[in-house]
């Protein structure tokens, strides 16, 4: 996960973006899809583009992305 | 949140709302039906022994002295509810953020939907009622339309207590 790995808490991420962390939280567990405006500011704050981090299809495991495996 | 500017009263219920110390008593679902099950006793208790002051001949004092009793755990409970929904209902509009505030109209949609159901089912009590006992109607009009406000009123609390959802676990180590 690209907060994890940048290491911000979602109570940073929150406080950023103006939303609260439960929000962070429910859209990393898939369980709350953002407007496109909540999802273009977090896309700034990390500096990559929206669909590096939103898809309509689920993201493959990294493990399958490092390890080159295809989906069955 | 929005970008409306928030006042001092909005931080400060924004604090109150969103303080954990009450977590464990709304932490899992099974917890929070619990609470909201409490609630609804406790409102039909204090409502009940209101209705009986109401009612009685003799007018005793008991019953509110009772209802006052059960106040103090009813104000817990609805506290309690209040922090499983980090104040959904209770925080104003700019103090919530985009989820929150669809969240806070899909909670109203839900509470309106049973309120209607509930007000058709009296209703059509109160006309079976006055069909077998012709004074019924007039004599259970006032208890009934203040149950039926109370309910009104705390009905959104019921529904967002129960449709509350756990907490994102603790993931990454960064803190919540």
């Amino acid at each position: 996960m690209v907060r994890a790995e940048r290491k911000v808490s979602r109570q940073d991420l929150a406080a950023a973006m103006g939303v609260h962390y439960q929000t962070i939280g429910y859209i990393e567990r898939g369980q709350y899809n953002p407007s496109l405006d909540l999802a273009l500011k977090i896309a700034k704050f990390f500096a990559l583009p929206v669909e590096a981090l939103f898809s309509l299809d689920p993201f493959r495991p990294l493990t399958d992305e490092v390890y080159g495996r295809k989906q069955p | 949140m929005t970008t409306t500017r928030m006042t001092r009263y909005d931080r400060s219920m924004l604090r109150l709302m969103n303080d954990r110390r009450g977590l464990p008593l709304y932490a899992t679902t099974a917890r929070r039906r619990l609470v909201v099950a409490v609630h609804v006793a406790l409102t039909a208790a204090i409502g009940a022994l209101i209705t009986h002051t109401y009612l009685a001949v003799a007018e005793p004092v008991w019953p509110l002295v009772v209802a006052m009793v059960l106040l103090l755990p009813w104000m817990v409970a609805t506290g309690a509810i209040n922090g499983a929904t980090r104040g959904l209902l209770e925080l104003r509009e700019r103090a919530l953020d985009e989820r929150q505030s669809a969240e806070r109209s899909r909670v109203l949609a839900r509470a309106h939907r049973v309120m209607t159901l509930l007000l058709a089912a009296t209703a059509a009590g109160l006309l079976i009622a006055g069909a077998a006992a012709g004074d019924a109607p007039r004599a259970y009009a006032a208890p009934v339309l203040v149950t039926a406000l109370a309910v009104h009123w705390l009905m959104p609390l019921w529904v967002a207590g129960l449709m509350a959802r756990d907490e994102p676990v603790e993931d990454d180590g960064l803190g919540a």
